[in-house]
């Protein structure tokens, strides 16, 4: 189960650092706004890893624990802290030599779903229930 | 001889030697910092300007006429940015501009003493600062820290979780006109 659980963590994880990086060239082309000194490629994809697999340590966690009901408890928790981690990058001071930092939480908030898209997106992929 | 020779000669001389006594004008360059500081809150002020004259030999001609757009605060926060130029701060449609203007400078130690009328939030007090000046192959650098009362020029209410007392760090490189 957690093998399972650890490889779609480790995939949508990446997926979701793929998604960012493409965001973030995006977000960059159309206002100009270049914020690579704090949120670099390589902290946008380990911390999308992370998201991951943590994922994936709480899904094996609460599917053992509540059973049945772990799945649904799972998929709730998951949005709760995706949308709660938003208070991160609008309370995030950046270095003053950055121009525009109210473009900053523009950039990060989507990013912040990627990782609960793509597990989402991939989850039937990976593990599959059988049909009740 | 004219009788109105010596005394127009005496007046061109005076007159001369009057612009031996005029400070040397400087330009601000590039690289600035206009940094503030407290417990809580940060930052800096991108945009500032103004006229530098300033004589190592002869402090008492110097002068400082300064503004800093208001409007250019940078605490590193679109947020707290948004907050800092409200009517509860800086009030930055009201006051665009923090204006200094110095009365006096005088030798202090190995560096200088500056007093002079700070506007802030439009209410004018009078601040007095050390700083120093260091010559370099271009110009020089003026650097200067003081405090001030920020509810003594009514910026935020008073109390908070903003610290009264708020440190301003001046790093300014010049070259000469």
């Amino acid at each position: 189960m957690f093998k399972k659980a650890l490889l779609l963590g480790i995939v949508s994880g990446l997926l979701a650092g793929i998604a960012g990086l493409i965001y973030a060239h995006l977000y960059y082309s159309i206002n100009e706004a270049d914020f690579s000194k704090v949120a670099s490629s390589i902290r946008i994809i380990a911390s999308s890893l992370t998201g991951g697999v943590l994922a994936a340590i709480g899904f094996t966690i609460l599917s053992k624990w509540l059973k049945n009901n772990g799945e649904i408890v799972f998929n709730l928790l998951f949005s709760v802290i995706s949308f709660a981690s938003l208070l991160m990058p609008i309370a995030y001071k950046l270095p003053t030599s950055l121009e525009t930092p109210e473009l900053f939480p523009g950039m990060v908030i989507p990013m912040h779903f990627f990782p609960a898209l793509a597990w989402f997106t991939l989850k039937p992929l990976f593990i599959r229930h059988p049909v009740a | 001889m004219n009788k109105y020779f010596y005394p127009a000669l005496a007046a061109l001389i005076l007159t001369g030697s009057a612009f031996t006594f005029v400070a040397t004008s400087w330009q601000i360059a590039d690289g600035y910092s206009i940094g503030f500081s407290s417990n809580d809150a940060g930052g800096v002020f991108k945009t500032f300007k103004g006229a530098i004259a300033f004589d190592e030999q002869n402090p008492a001609a110097s002068k400082f006429d300064v503004t800093i757009d208001a409007a250019s605060i940078n605490t590193g926060n679109g947020l707290q940015n948004k907050h800092a130029k409200s009517d509860e701060w800086f009030d930055v449609a009201k006051y665009p501009v923090i204006h200094y203007t110095s009365n006096k400078i005088v030798k202090a130690g190995s560096g200088y003493q500056v007093t002079g009328d700070l506007e802030i939030h439009g209410v004018k007090k009078p601040v007095t600062f050390p700083f120093t000046f260091q010559k370099t192959a271009k110009g020089g650098v003026f650097t200067g820290s003081f405090t001030v009362n920020r509810s003594d020029f009514h910026v935020g209410k008073p109390g908070g979780d903003v610290a009264e007392q708020i440190k301003i760090d001046i790093s300014v490189p010049v070259t000469k006109q």
